[in-house]
Parts: structure tokens; C-alpha cells; sequence
């Protein structure tokens, strides 16, 4: 009996889809976090009878083949990458990515990784950095002179430096994009790895192709919707449930049959 | 009385089959654009006894088998992803997809851009457009699937997905992966429609597959049991025949 095995794939299944979707409320109000989405796919079926099979000489065919499955398998967690709602924060260093673009972060073995992260922060010297002391990329300094920095929709970085009237260029902040989002790899720290999936970036200032635009004072949060994620966590709680019962199922027709034989 | 016996065994065989057909159907459940399966059982005549003129014991037994499984092409529900490039299939349409031998088709409209930002499915087989496959170039915007079909981006329309028509659900084989393969090309329809940035969810029916899956663990017990029954009258008959001296 075959029942037990695949119901125990399809148990395998829901406990993955499940995981996923615990991460996804965890990540609730994680700042530009993207939802997964367990993927399943069908296994491979058996064929006892195959479709269009002569059953007679006057060539007679089998209409409907005899095909069974052997249960499902988790195929992907694919990011939704869609852009997450926009909060208000007034913190100065703060930018939400309006569109496809990801920040460059320089890591510290030297490695590049891309984040929509945007609460950025000043380190020891002044240079611009992410909430885990990383350096953007291309690496801006503010002077210590400054009492006020703008970031513009382009990434234009200006600092008005005191005593001064008119604000100075102090840098620019670019955003790379990937042909094929959802293919990046997850670091963790809200941080994305280039693959081969994903394709090689494309670099360049904010604003153009579709790069989007950076928004200062405010962040990106989370793209989780809380009633999405728990409603498909009780379909995959009674998923899970109604694979159980086949195994009792079957569990029960091959105890049935062990009672046959009685010496 | 042998027949009998046999009889119940070609039930029970089935059963197995069924419930077999059933665990994968439940297994399913969250696969996206999966379509359940039924079993079709049929009466099998004994053709060793032809007659009805022969003594009763020697006429035809009626066996059960299972013919074939029969694919439930009803539509299953819709989820809004908000995906661009989600496209949810509706009534008997499949999608074509790229392949070097036969024709194969999914219903699975999860699909994605490759590393080339060629139209994939989600295992990564290239999604047929118009007569070939399509790759967008970086930097093109607003890339999605309009109602009818088409890929579209900013720049205009790219071309129509190939969308087929089922007219037999029994020519379709299931090859896993959420693909079908078929031995002639299905049909073209150019007026199919589908829901973009959706999903089709599995048509599996969980309250219809659980009591399937009691009836068929009844029916198996219920077997058992006159199976049993018989073999205590066998038993019985043989004993009191022994102590005839």
C-alpha cells in the first residue's frame, strides 16, 4: 500500500508550508522584508494502464489511462518581491525604495549584498552605513560639520554644513536591480546574495529605468499581510490533519488485513 | 465457494489502488493548478465459464478491476497573489511549454523570469509565446500579463501566451511537476482568458476525499470479514466431514 507513503509526503509538505508561514508572521515588522510562498508540485506517476493501449484486435484503445501519484514535494519558497506599504519615520537617515532597486552593502570580507533595508545610520568616521555597521555602496561621508542631510528622490546625498546657506553634494546613492528578483539567495540580516538565478545586477542612479526612487524620513515595511498569512496557515493546519487521517486509513485496512490470518 | 474468495480479493485489490488514489489527491491539496483524480472500477467476467445454460456453479463470476483514473478538470479556487506574472488558467485551457519531445502542458500560472529574463514556470521550463519563448531585457518596466494573454511591458505588448484547449481530459498524462504530456498537439484557443496576478488552487475537495476514505476503509474491513466468514464455514465443513467415522 502506497497510501502511507504518500500521505506522509503530503505531511512533509504542509510542515514546510507551515515553517514558511510561521517565518512570514515572525517577519511581520521586519523593515523590507518579502513574504515567501511554499511552492509544491506533484511527484511521479505510475502508469499500470496506459492511455491509448490496444484492448482488442478490431483496435479497440484504452480511453482514460491508470495512473497514480506518489504524493506531492516542495518545489520552491519563491519571495513575493512586490513593494511593501511606506511608513513615516523622521529619522533623517531613513530611505524607502519606491520601485524594483536594492542598496548596495559592502560586507565585511568584502563580498557585495543587496538589501531594501533603508535605515541607515552614521559610523565612528562619519560614513554612511546599514543597522549592522555595514558601508553602502558607493561609500558616502558626512563631515561632522553637517547640521542637516537630504537624500532626494535620485539619491543625490547634500549636506548643509553649519554656518553655510547652501546645501553641498556629498555623494550619491545607487541601487542595482536583477532581471530575475525572486532568484536572489537570503542571507539573513535582511540581506540578498547575487546567483546565477538571479542574473547579474544592473547599477545605477535611482530614478532611472526601474530603479525607482528613494523616499528620506520613511521606511519599507514588511510586504506580509497578516489575514493572507494566517488564514493559509489553517488550510495547511487542516492539510496537515487530512493527511494524518490516510495514514490512520491505511494504518487500519492493513491491520484489517493482518486480522485475516487467523492459523 | 473458491469464487467467492477471489471475488472479494479483486475488491480489495482495488480498494488499495483507491485509497492509494486518494492519499495523493489529499497530498495535493495546496499544489498550485492541481486537478484531482477519481478511480473508474468496472465488472470483469470470468471468461473461463461462458454459459448461462452451465450448473450454477459454473457460471460466469463477475470480478471488479480498476480500468482507469479519471482526471477532474473542474476549476479549482482562485487566490489573488498580486503577482505580476501569476496567471491563473480557467476551465478546460493549459499553458504550453517548451519541450524537445511530445507536447506538454501545465496549469500550474505560477510563472517567473530566468537569469536570461526568459518566461519560465516554476521549475524553470520556458513558457511558450506566439511560436517561441520570450525574453525580456533588462531595464524593461511594468512587465505583466493582460486578461487575454498577452505579455505586455511599458514599451507595448510582447506577444500572446499559448493557451490550449482540453477537449478530452483522458489524453492528458500526468508526468509530475504539475505537467501533462499529451500524444497530439492540443488546439490553440485565441479567445481563452485568464485571471492575472492569481493563482489556481488545487480542485481537490477535502470533505469529498475524506469520506471517500471512509468508504473505502469500511468497504475494505467489510471484505475482511466475509472473507473470514467463509473461511470459518470451510473450516467447520471440513471438520464435521472428518468426524463422520
Amino acid at each position: 500500500m502506497r497510501a502511507l507513503y504518500t500521505a506522509a509526503t503530503g505531511m512533509m509538505a504542509q510542515e514546510t508550508n507551515v515553517q514558511v508561514i510561521s517565518n512570514n508572521i515572525a517577519n511581520l515588522r521586519t523593515t523590507g522584508y518579502k513574504r515567501q510562498r511554499a511552492q509544491f508540485q506533484d511527484l511521479l506517476y505510475e502508469t499500470l494502464r496506459r492511455a491509448g493501449a490496444v484492448t482488442a484486435a478490431a483496435g479497440q484503445q484504452v480511453p482514460a489511462a491508470l495512473e497514480i501519484g506518489a504524493g506531492v514535494k516542495t518545489v520552491s519558497t519563491a519571495r513575493a518581491m512586490s513593494q511593501g506599504p511606506i511608513s513615516s519615520t523622521e529619522r533623517e537617515y531613513d530611505v524607502a525604495i519606491r520601485g524594483d532597486g536594492f542598496l548596495r552593502v559592502v560586507l565585511p570580507d568584502g563580498a557585495t549584498a543587496y538589501t531594501r533595508d533603508g535605515s541607515l545610520n552614521l559610523d565612528a568616521q562619519g560614513q554612511i552605513v546599514t543597522s549592522d555597521g555595514y558601508l553602502i555602496d558607493p561609500t558616502i561621508a558626512v563631515p561632522e560639520t553637517a547640521v542637516k542631510v537630504t537624500i532626494s528622490p535620485t539619491g543625490i546625498v547634500q549636506a548643509l554644513l553649519q554656518g553655510e546657506v547652501a546645501a553641498q553634494d556629498i555623494g550619491q546613492i545607487q541601487l542595482s536591480t536583477f532581471v530575475n528578483k525572486s532568484g536572489l539567495s537570503s542571507l539573513g540580516d535582511n540581506l540578498f546574495a547575487e546567483t546565477s538565478a538571479s542574473g547579474p545586477p544592473s547599477t545605477g542612479n535611482p530614478g532611472e529605468e526601474n530603479r525607482g526612487n528613494l523616499q528620506q524620513y520613511y521606511l519599507e515595511e514588511a510586504n506580509v499581510n497578516a489575514v493572507t498569512e494566517i488564514s493559509n496557515l489553517i488550510s495547511a493546519q487542516r492539510a496537515y490533519e487530512m493527511n494524518s487521517k490516510v495514514v490512520t486509513a491505511s494504518d487500519q485496512m492493513s491491520s484489517t488485513t493482518s486480522q485475516m490470518f487467523r492459523g | 465457494m473458491e469464487n467467492a474468495l477471489l471475488v472479494g480479493l479483486s475488491r480489495q485489490i482495488t480498494l488499495q489502488r483507491n485509497l492509494d488514489v486518494i492519499a495523493n489527491n489529499v497530498a495535493n491539496m495546496n499544489t498550485t493548478g492541481f486537478k484531482s483524480r477519481g478511480v473508474n472500477f468496472e465488472e470483469f467476467v470470468s471468461p473461463t465459464a461462458r454459459a448461462d445454460t452451465l450448473p450454477r456453479t459454473q457460471r460466469r463470476v463477475s470480478y471488479v478491476a480498476d480500468r482507469g483514473t479519471n482526471l477532474d478538470f473542474t476549476n479549482g479556487p482562485v487566490e489573488v497573489t498580486g503577482n505580476p506574472l501569476d496567471i491563473a488558467l480557467r476551465n478546460n485551457t493549459l499553458l504550453a511549454v517548451q519541450t524537445t519531445t511530445g507536447f506538454k502542458y501545465t496549469r500550474n500560472g505560477s510563472l517567473a523570469l530566468d537569469q536570461n529574463g526568459t518566461l519560465v514556470t516554476s521549475d524553470g521550463e520556458r513558457v511558450l509565446v506566439g511560436g517561441g519563448s520570450i525574453t525580456i531585457n533588462p531595464g524593461t518596466t511594468g512587465v505583466s500579463i493582460a486578461g487575454d494573454g498577452t505579455v505586455e511591458s511599458a514599451d507595448g505588448p510582447l506577444g500572446r501566451l499559448q493557451i490550449v484547449e482540453v477537449t478530452d481530459p483522458s489524453q492528458l498524462n500526468n508526468l509530475g511537476a504539475n505537467v501533462y504530456g499529451t500524444r497530439t498537439q492540443l488546439p490553440e484557443l485565441p479567445t481563452a482568458q485568464i485571471v492575472p496576478g492569481a493563482l489556481e488552487r488545487s480542485n481537490v475537495q477535502p470533505i469529498l476525499e475524506m469520506s471517500r476514505l471512509i468508504e473505502v476503509n469500511r468497504a475494505y474491513s467489510s471484505l475482511a470479514s466475509m472473507q473470514q466468514r467463509l473461511d470459518e464455514t470451510r473450516r467447520s465443513a471440513v471438520e464435521r466431514l472428518a468426524t463422520v467415522q
